[in-house]
């Protein structure tokens, strides 16, 4: 079968580095198989509890970057209690046991405890990079341990985590001797932070390309800051707020000017408007903008800085922009790649925000366009399918109707047309969401059109379990499904039990499923686990099988059921 | 007759349903769009209106369905006015258009990670609406009666002095530093002498405690409600 050594096949497989294909290409042969293995380097878990920590130690020997997920993706909203489970621990320590050389870990929503982080800073000497997206469980004592013993560390990004805030001065506990500093994100940390500890740290990396502040970092300290870094790639502001007036803002103005490389820009979490013209120098070159975060900056605001950004390629941005600012941005953005607008008042009454003429308007301005979030007030079949045809490159659309069953406005039809003509048109499709009415008919033609699709979010959708059947059927390469309150039930659960062990998992909430069905799909499938999340003691022992299921998440594993699982998860 | 024709879009009666040809559904982007120059006719959706000519809406749709799914939410008045306008309900709030005072609201919708709703939280120092999301609205799905329990954990604070009782959702907090926070703009007066005031807590066992006496994830554990007492001199 192999006509090179081994080592020549190594070295061809060196050039292989997304994990799909390494894993395609580890099931050609036994041959191929044991050489991918033990050159693998970076693995990754997309679900933590599909395969234990020694397993995934004993076929990667050589491993030097996990990536790990824990918990169901509806956990960001809520929908999952906080000890569901996905922690961090039993990972470090298998680790710290065997003799892998861990030196980057990149974690979403897990539970990280302080003595995670402790042992993992104690066990790795060359540590380097630490991502953790979307976790909870610690504090800032756990930043310090990181801080204080990764003496190679590189990465320390924190983006959207919920941290127990010491206000300690765990940024001092960066050794002097650190200086390998590349990319710090402190931008979701809200307590207070030692200043000149950092601005000493930053002085002393120079090799920092990437820093983002937290809220507590004060505009006249961001100059500081910035003065030691003018090499900065991206930047994260933190409060930036001061009366233009000052001297500060006057400083800050002048040394913006001289961060020529500044490519992305982010933060403002407190922002006074009036401030914002001091980074319009630096708008012509940005590819990457978050204004996200900032409340209360007003449309025309909004306007004045995007009509610099020639370049952007990637925008976040509040709903506050409206219509006509989302008109500018199709005027000015030619680059645009990735939108997403976020709604700046949820649970508001019809306020300003965007509509479907936004979203129609940036399909027709920008033909790079190929990754959409947009939460808006309505949607019309009319403008998706006008958008379907003007931008085909979608791979990921994510629209939220902030009313979740509204129909189109115009012609009060579902908007099962309008979705039809999206996954018809974009044949590199991998994510969807749905909002607004939908019937059965929307996932007649996802089933039908949606062939590269990996993840489908359903909320308030459907008639039937034909519904859901038409996606289980007609979608090969899904791999994630979530539902929740539509009216799928057991027939649509039972028809294809084998489909989900191609799939990672499948959440279903608030939908017609009964015990009895879950039950019955749990039977004789070792490779599966079927939780129910039991809140409120709603189910016990002696239910009837036909009491509907309130949360189910199912997920193929390799270790049968968790042993970590709460109380209030129960495994079939 | 638009009362009719919003009837069967929304409602979707068995009753109607033969009456109703999806043949009629026709695309016509300039009658509906006006001006805008980003419209264009197009051959495209001739493919989806193809698909409409090989069925009647009685083939894509289960003619035996006995509950129209959408009709509780969707009677934006409880009696329809035959002088409606369906571009009206544009301007009603269709989601909050059967609300009580209560302000049901659904858990986990909008779709916004709870750390970005605490930003905002943070940012305009006010409670959040919806003011109690303790039951969760069941929104048109006759055939279930089961409702979850959000994560939203409502107290009860009470502040010496005032005769009115306020309630707070403490898992958009995760300090004292922003509970404080939150709470010297709840009760306006406390914001002139926060300092002579202290935030004490009952916990579990009914004793009450000083809050900053002990670490958060203590606290948020065992609290069952808030006061504010004046330190005496």
């Amino acid at each position: 079968m192999n006509y090179f050594p081994d080592e020549v096949i190594e070295h061809v497989f060196g050039f292989i580095t997304s994990h799909k294909e390494r894993n395609a290409v580890s099931l050609v042969c036994k041959s191929w198989y044991k050489i991918e293995r033990m050159s693998r380097q970076r693995v990754f878990i997309g679900n933590c509890y599909a395969i234990s920590p020694e397993g995934v130690i004993a076929r990667f020997p050589e491993l030097k970057s996990l990536t790990l997920k824990g918990k169901p993706h509806f956990a960001d909203f809520n929908l999952v209690p906080h000890d569901w489970g996905g922690i961090l621990y039993p990972w470090i320590e298998a680790f710290a046991k065997s003799r892998v050389g861990l030196e980057e870990l990149r974690l979403k929503r897990m539970v990280v405890s302080d003595e995670s982080l402790e042992l993992l800073s104690k066990s790795f000497v060359n540590f380097k990079a630490l991502v953790l997206v979307s976790c909870e469980g610690f504090s800032t004592d756990g930043l310090a341990a990181v801080a204080a013993n990764c003496r190679f560390l590189r990465e320390l990004d924190l983006q959207e985590n919920e941290v127990e805030d010491h206000r300690g001065h765990w940024i001092s506990r960066f050794p002097e001797s650190c200086t390998s500093l590349v990319s710090l994100n402190l931008a979701c940390l809200k307590g207070e932070i030692n200043l000149s500890a950092l601005e000493r740290l930053v002085a002393r990396s120079p090799n920092l390309k990437s820093l983002r502040l937290s809220r507590a970092v004060p505009l006249d300290a961001l100059q500081k800051i910035l003065m030691r870094a003018p090499q900065l790639v991206d930047l994260g502001t933190g409060s930036f707020v001061h009366d233009p007036a000052s001297d500060a803002y006057n400083k800050l103005k002048a040394t913006i000017l001289k961060c020529k490389s500044i490519k992305s820009l982010s933060g403002f979490l407190e922002v006074a408007p009036r401030c914002l013209s001091a980074i319009h120098p630096i708008c012509h070159n940005l590819t990457s903008l978050n204004l996200s975060y900032a409340p209360g900056i007003h449309g025309n605001d909004l306007i004045k800085l995007i009509q610099h950004c020639r370049k952007l390629e990637r925008l976040w941005i509040l709903d506050c922009i409206g219509d006509k600012g989302l008109g500018i941005v199709a005027s000015t953005c030619k680059e645009l790649q990735e939108l997403r607008v976020f709604p700046s008042d949820p649970y508001g009454v019809g306020n300003a925000a965007v509509t479907e003429e936004g979203l129609v308007a940036i399909s027709a301005g920008c033909p790079k366009l190929h990754s959409l979030l947009y939460f808006c007030q309505q949607m019309t079949n009319a403008a998706l399918i006008t958008v379907a045809k003007n931008c085909s490159n979608f791979t990921r659309f994510r629209l939220c109707i902030l009313d979740p069953i509204r129909p189109d406005p115009v012609t009060m039809q579902p908007l099962d047309e309008g979705f039809g003509a999206i996954v018809q048109s974009c044949k590199r499709l991998r994510r969807l969401s749905l909002s607004g009415l939908l019937t059965d008919r929307v996932f007649l033609y996802i089933g039908m059109y949606a062939e590269q699709l990996e993840m489908l979010s359903i909320a308030f959708a459907g008639d039937s379990d034909k519904g859901m059947l038409y996606v289980l059927n007609g979608c090969k390469k899904l791999r994630k499904l979530e539902i929740r309150d539509s009216p799928f039930g057991d027939t649509a659960l039972l028809m294809d039990v084998g489909k989900y062990e191609t799939m990672r998992s499948l959440w279903m909430s608030s939908c017609e499923v009964t015990l009895g069905g879950c039950k019955t799909l749990a039977k004789n499938r070792p490779m599966l686990n079927v939780e129910i999340i039991n809140e409120d003691d709603q189910i016990d022992f002696s239910s009837d099988d036909r009491q509907k299921v309130g949360k189910m998440y199912l997920y193929r594993t390799l270790v049968g059921p968790r042993k970590d699982a709460p109380e209030f998860v129960w495994t079939l | 007759m638009i009362h009719m024709e919003l009837q069967l879009g929304l409602a979707l009666p068995s009753t109607a349903v033969k009456g109703f040809d999806l043949n009629a559904y026709v695309y016509e982007p300039r009658e509906n769009m006006g001006s805008h120059p980003s419209f264009h006719s197009f051959g495209f959706t001739n493919d989806i209106c193809s698909n409409y000519k090989k069925r009647n809406f009685d083939e894509a749709f289960e003619k035996d369905k006995t509950v129209p799914r959408t009709l509780p939410l969707l009677h934006w008045n409880n009696e329809p006015n035959d002088e409606d306008d369906p571009k009206d309900l544009e301007n009603n709030s269709s989601f909050d258009s059967n609300k009580t005072a209560e302000e049901d609201v659904v858990v986990g919708w909008p779709p916004i990670k709870t750390w970005r709703k605490k930003i905002w939280h943070q940012d305009q120092g006010r409670q959040a609406k919806p003011k109690n999301n303790q039951a969760v609205k069941n929104i048109g799905f006759g055939s279930r009666s089961a409702q979850s329990k959000s994560n939203s954990m409502y107290v009860k604070v009470k502040m010496e002095g005032m005769a009115i009782a306020r309630k707070i959702d403490l898992s958009l907090h995760d300090s004292f530093e922003t509970l404080t926070t939150t709470l010297i703009s709840m009760f306006c007066v406390w914001h002139d002498d926060s300092n002579n005031y202290k935030l004490t807590y009952q916990d579990k066992e009914g004793d009450w405690l000083i809050a900053q006496d002990v670490p958060w994830r203590t606290f948020i554990r065992t609290v069952q409600r808030l006061k504010l007492l004046k330190i005496s001199e």
